[in-house]
């Protein structure tokens, strides 16, 4: 690794370097950035007449800048050039004013440089021969996946042949993939990268008839009060803390784990609810039944706005209450209109403010004071406003989600400026999908005649899966009991005596097969750079992607606005767009319809798909074909303002869209090819009315109850998350010598009495590990009970093993008997610690409730050196 | 042209050392009168083209008090203070190697640091437009928070008790070559 050296100077653009707009290929804002490229041999000067940003150095305070780390050396067209990669300092969106936060800002040192840490990229494909990956041609490659993939499909069916691929990179990429699995194979053994099917994040939310990403950003800074539940946006939303909250709302958090941003919170007039990991939903509960006994709802809003016993029942039955879960699952047992929910709850004990209070962890005073500070209490009505993230739907996915729902539309929220529910995200909104999800020919099914998208990590482990095409994801170590789910891999692949012995393409194609044919699995690994362990360990095939600024791409941020993606660099030899790669591959297998010849091909082709839907951007295409343009260039016009989806044809031009649900947005006769959508005006479900849906903590408790840790038996709460500096698995940042200072390595975070009890310091490297990390197996057709008691008695849950290695900072930012840690460091599988149960309703990951031990191991070099890391608490604060 | 006579017992950290050695040094002559004084090869070590700038006394720093002064230009955003910090720090001069001193400005946005010393954990910060914090003890490092660089760090001399900056490690917030007279 290369150290970090701080470099006192900076090569300027000069006047005429070439000017790329895009946005940050990292966290769900996607600020703004500007590219500036100019060959090796010239430099700017520092009057702004000397230099293409049109700055003159020194600057001020705000006044825009460029730091080292915002410099790299690029190849374009073959040729050795300067890059430059700075926020968009006029930017009005987004990022206003060119903030940033550091990830984003170092967006320059993520490009390819062959003379640089970035140099390991993929550049060839290659295939493992006598264990060692092998450089090949496109065509060798393509062509061995085709003939696998026909024996699989012809001898094993769809459901042999699977894929597991990100959900983000970039609507181009997404839609082909989705166009190949859905539409050309049709494979129901399908899955992203943060779930181990493609069931709902966010079911409770959706059935609540609340699209999950509503909000603007300027909703979150009209509100006075905001509740946060499950995520800290200072840490992983950077900028739209710092852009967008700070100075605005007063903050109510709900988290286990004190954070910047609620440090920030408590210091300006706001609440910190710390919540013991998984019981989010009683303490939900416990505010509601407040704001019911005191009659503090938004009686009005509620009377005009959540759905009556009517409109639950309209339609045959088949009313709001035909959500994907509620009709044919649970048989009502969520369903309610405002008087059997407040029934429901005023007496539902669990709710009760002392039983909450004990179970959360949450003292009664601080409860009772959040339900004050979001109603105003009987006085004047605050906006308040309702945020929610994966701390939030990853713990107690449908009931913590259901829940949540209903707080907000009690307090009156849901559909007017500054008075939202709505996700705050993770990754961008990359998923363009094509072809739907064949439901049709998942082999899971829940009981009650209801199909669920298939747990493909089950389905993987059980060893039903033949070939598989992983896109750009860890798969195993991003999913639940990694460990347990590597081992699976290993067993499939590796240890198969069927393995590449020749590079001759008819051996390899027979060795493939034969593997195939011993139950086996043949896996293909799209991505940038050697991933452990799914490329280095497990792939026989790996193929090369361009990513970020390597080609024209587009995908939109959390609030739904779309912009393009300059390419503006080579991608490194011979590395292509996923897109082109899946087209070719197509092509092999003999399907028709796969003949783009670029970028924008994709783009315009997938507008169709868009269409009726959130991200709705077939005007911008309608309007680009009728003027001789290309779709892209439209919105390379655009620049970093982009345009806010669903894109409506008003008054010859087009028109973005602030927020969903929005109760105060007036729409005319719909015009050119734009129909308007229910939940445009409305929330979206039958009546175009909200639904209060009731959330007995009952379908849950048992889960919770066997998951507890045992304090006796030296067991903590193992929550896992992102922190501010490192994005994701650190895939760049690891090559990023700043941030790699910074943090050099993994991390744990433990409370002084737990350290002190374990002789843990900060700097001490500690072992987590369990041998009681629960493992849900088989069962594909249920046919009756869903809880995790009934999976106990069907023999479908199984013990297994986990461990993670990471160095201890000891704080009193986390509760004492949990431990917090970073999800998904390459070198430190926390997700090992994770039960790979999912969610019942959703067939998604309770990823922020898992378990572990703890154990001193030795000394981290950085324990005494003071070269390396920082052990200085995250949350001081300033009160001067 | 990096020269460097670096003795392992010289008082400089191996990190300062690496930082060093990565900026463009000088070897200067070391004084006659400290010849054999331990640790004299460190006071030898100055950036190249960075002035030799006397910047307070080390009897006269306090802990908590933080001192200020202008390098390596007399402009507003050179605005640095040198800090007791009552700890070890990595560059630190004097007996306890616990004198450090940085810019002042947080090379995020520009975020005025100045008075922002906590002076039980030795961090500067939060900045008051987003909240950026670094550590003191460790170069600067960014704690939490935007910065794509941390704090800026001015590389101190000891001569007796006259404490000379030599250097600046890393890009001061506004400039693009910290020897390029502003305004020049």
């Amino acid at each position: 690794m290369t150290q970090y050296t701080p470099q006192d100077k900076v090569p300027l653009p000069p006047a005429d370097a070439k000017v790329f707009t895009t946005a940050c290929d990292y966290c769900i804002v996607a600020c703004g950035y500007k590219a500036y490229v100019w060959p090796e041999g010239t430099e700017g000067g520092p009057k702004a007449n000397e230099n293409a940003l049109g700055l003159n150095f020194p600057t001020g305070v705000l006044g825009g800048w460029v730091s080292p780390n915002q410099h790299n050396i690029v190849s374009v067209d073959g040729r050795p050039h300067h890059a430059v990669v700075v926020p968009d300092f006029q930017s009005t969106v987004v990022n206003k004013g060119g903030n940033h936060s550091i990830r984003g800002g170092t967006l320059a040192l993520k490009c390819y440089n062959a003379n640089g840490p970035t140099k390991d990229r993929l550049q060839y494909p290659q295939i493992r021969v006598n264990g060692k990956l092998t450089p090949v041609d496109w065509d060798t490659a393509l062509e061995v996946m085709a003939a696998v993939s026909k024996h699989v499909l012809e001898k094993y069916g769809e459901s042999a042949w699977a894929m597991k691929t990100y959900s983000y990179e970039f609507w181009e990429n997404t839609y082909a993939i989705t166009k190949l699995a859905f539409g050309a194979i049709g494979t129901p053994a399908f899955s992203v990268h943060d779930k181990p099917s493609m069931g709902s994040d966010t079911g409770g939310v959706d059935d609540a008839g609340i699209i999950t990403f509503s909000a603007s950003y300027q909703d979150w800074a009209e509100a006075d009060v905001l509740f946060i539940s499950g995520t800290d946006p200072f840490e992983t939303k950077t900028i739209v803390f710092t852009s967008w909250i700070m100075g605005g709302p007063k903050l109510i958090y709900a988290l286990p784990r004190r954070t910047a941003g609620v440090a920030y919170a408590e210091a300006n007039g706001g609440l910190f609810l710390q919540v013991t990991p998984g019981t989010d939903t009683l303490l939900h509960l416990a505010i509601n039944r407040i704001i019911l006994e005191n009659g503090w709802e938004d009686k009005e809003f509620v009377e005009k706005w959540i759905a009556s016993s009517w409109d639950v029942d309209a339609g045959m039955g088949r009313g709001p209450r035909n959500t994907p879960w509620q009709w044919r699952t649970t048989w009502g047992q969520f369903s309610a209109d405002y008087e059997s929910y407040k029934k429901w709850l005023l007496e539902y004990e669990p709710a009760q403010l002392e039983n909450a209070a004990k179970v959360t962890g949450v003292p009664t005073e601080k409860i009772r004071q959040a339900a004050e500070m979001l109603t105003g209490a009987g006085s004047s009505r605050p906006k308040a406003s309702f945020a929610f993230e994966k701390g939030n739907y990853w713990s107690n996915n449908y009931l913590n989600t259901a829940s949540f729902a209903a707080m907000g539309l009690l307090c009156g929220a849901g559909n007017r400026p500054g008075q939202v529910i709505s996700r705050m995200g993770g990754h961008q909104r990359g998923w363009m999908g094509g072809p739907g999800y064949p439901m049709d020919k998942s082999p899971e099914k829940l009981p009650g005649r209801r199909k669920i998208q298939l747990d493909l990590d089950r389905w993987t482990a059980a060893g039903n899966v033949r070939f598989v095409w992983v896109v750009g994801t860890t798969w195993t170590a991003a999913m639940a009991a990694s460990q347990e789910l590597a081992n699976s891999f290993r067993k499939l692949t590796v240890e198969n005596p069927n393995q590449i012995k020749s590079t001759n393409k008819q051996d390899i194609i027979n060795a493939l097969i034969a593997r195939v044919d011993s139950g086996g699995m043949v896996v293909v690994d799209s991505d940038i750079y050697p991933v452990e362990p799914i490329n280095t360990e497990f792939a026989d095939i790996v193929l090369p992607a361009a990513a970020w600024g390597e080609h024209d791409a587009t995908r939109a941020n959390g609030e739904r606005r779309l912009r393009l993606y300059s390419k503006f660099y080579d991608p490194p030899g011979e590395a292509k767009p996923d897109w082109w790669a899946i087209a070719k591959f197509a092509k092999k297998m003999g399907f028709s319809g796969w003949d783009w010849e670029n970028d924008n091909d994709v783009f315009e082709e997938a507008a169709r798909f868009s269409r009726g839907g959130v991200l709705d951007y077939y005007a911008l295409v309608w309007y680009a074909r009728n003027n001789g343009l290309r779709g892209h260039e439209v919105l390379r016009e655009l620049g970093t303002q982009g345009i806010q989806t669903p894109i409506r044809w008003v008054n010859g031009k087009m028109e973005g869209t602030a927020r969903l649900h929005d109760s105060t947005l007036q729409l005319d006769s719909p015009q050119g090819p734009t129909v308007h959508a229910k939940w445009l005006t409305h929330f979206d479900s039958h009546s175009g009315k909200a639904l209060l849906l009731k959330s007995p903590w009952e379908l849950w408790s048992d889960f919770y109850e066997r998951v507890t840790p045992d304090p006796a038996k030296g067991e903590f709460w193992l929550s896992t998350g992102r922190i501010n500096e490192i994005w994701q698995s650190a895939f760049d940042d690891v090559r990023k010598p700043y941030i790699k200072q910074r943090w050099p390595d993994t991390w744990v975070e433990i409370h002084p009495d737990d350290a002190a009890q374990y002789g843990i310091e900060s700097g001490d490297v500690v072992r987590m590990f369990s041998d009681d990390i629960q493992v849900q197996t088989g069962g594909w057709v249920r046919v009756k009970g869903y809880k995790f008691t009934d999976l106990v008695k069907a023999g479908h849950i199984q013990s297994g093993k986990g461990e993670a290695i990471a160095v201890a900072i000891v704080s009193e930012d986390v509760r004492p008997g949990a431990l917090f840690t970073n999800f998904l460091h390459p070198a430190s599988p926390a997700n090992s610690l994770v039960h790979r149960v999912p969610d019942p309703f959703a067939n998604v990951h309770r990823f922020k409730l898992g378990k572990a031990q703890i154990e001193k191991i030795g000394e981290s070099p950085y324990k005494k050196s003071l070269d390396e890391m920082t052990f200085k608490p995250r949350t001081v604060t300033f009160t001067g | 042209m990096t020269t460097n006579a670096c003795d392992p017992k010289a008082t400089l950290t191996r990190r300062q050392f690496l930082f060093l050695s990565g900026a463009a040094l000088v070897t200067l002559a070391t004084p006659k009168f400290l010849q054999g004084v331990p640790g004299a090869e460190a006071l030898s070590l100055q950036q190249a083209g960075y002035p030799r700038t006397k910047v307070g006394q080390l009897s006269a720093l306090k802990a908590g008090q933080p001192v200020a002064f202008q390098y390596p230009f007399d402009h507003p955003n050179c605005a640095n203070f040198i800090y007791k910090l009552g700890v070890p720090a990595a560059g630190g001069i004097g007996p306890a190697q616990d004198v450090v001193a940085f810019n002042s400005l947080c090379p995020h946005q520009g975020g005025p640091l100045s008075g922002r010393l906590n002076t039980e954990h030795q961090v500067l910060g939060p900045c008051p437009l987003h909240l950026s914090t670094f550590d003191l003890t460790r170069h600067g490092m960014v704690i939490s928070g935007h910065a794509t660089e941390g704090l800026p760090q001015i590389v101190l001399e000891l001569s007796g008790d006259d404490i000379y900056a030599t250097g600046v490690m890393g890009l001061v917030y506004g400039f693009h070559n910290n020897l390029a007279e502003p305004n020049g």
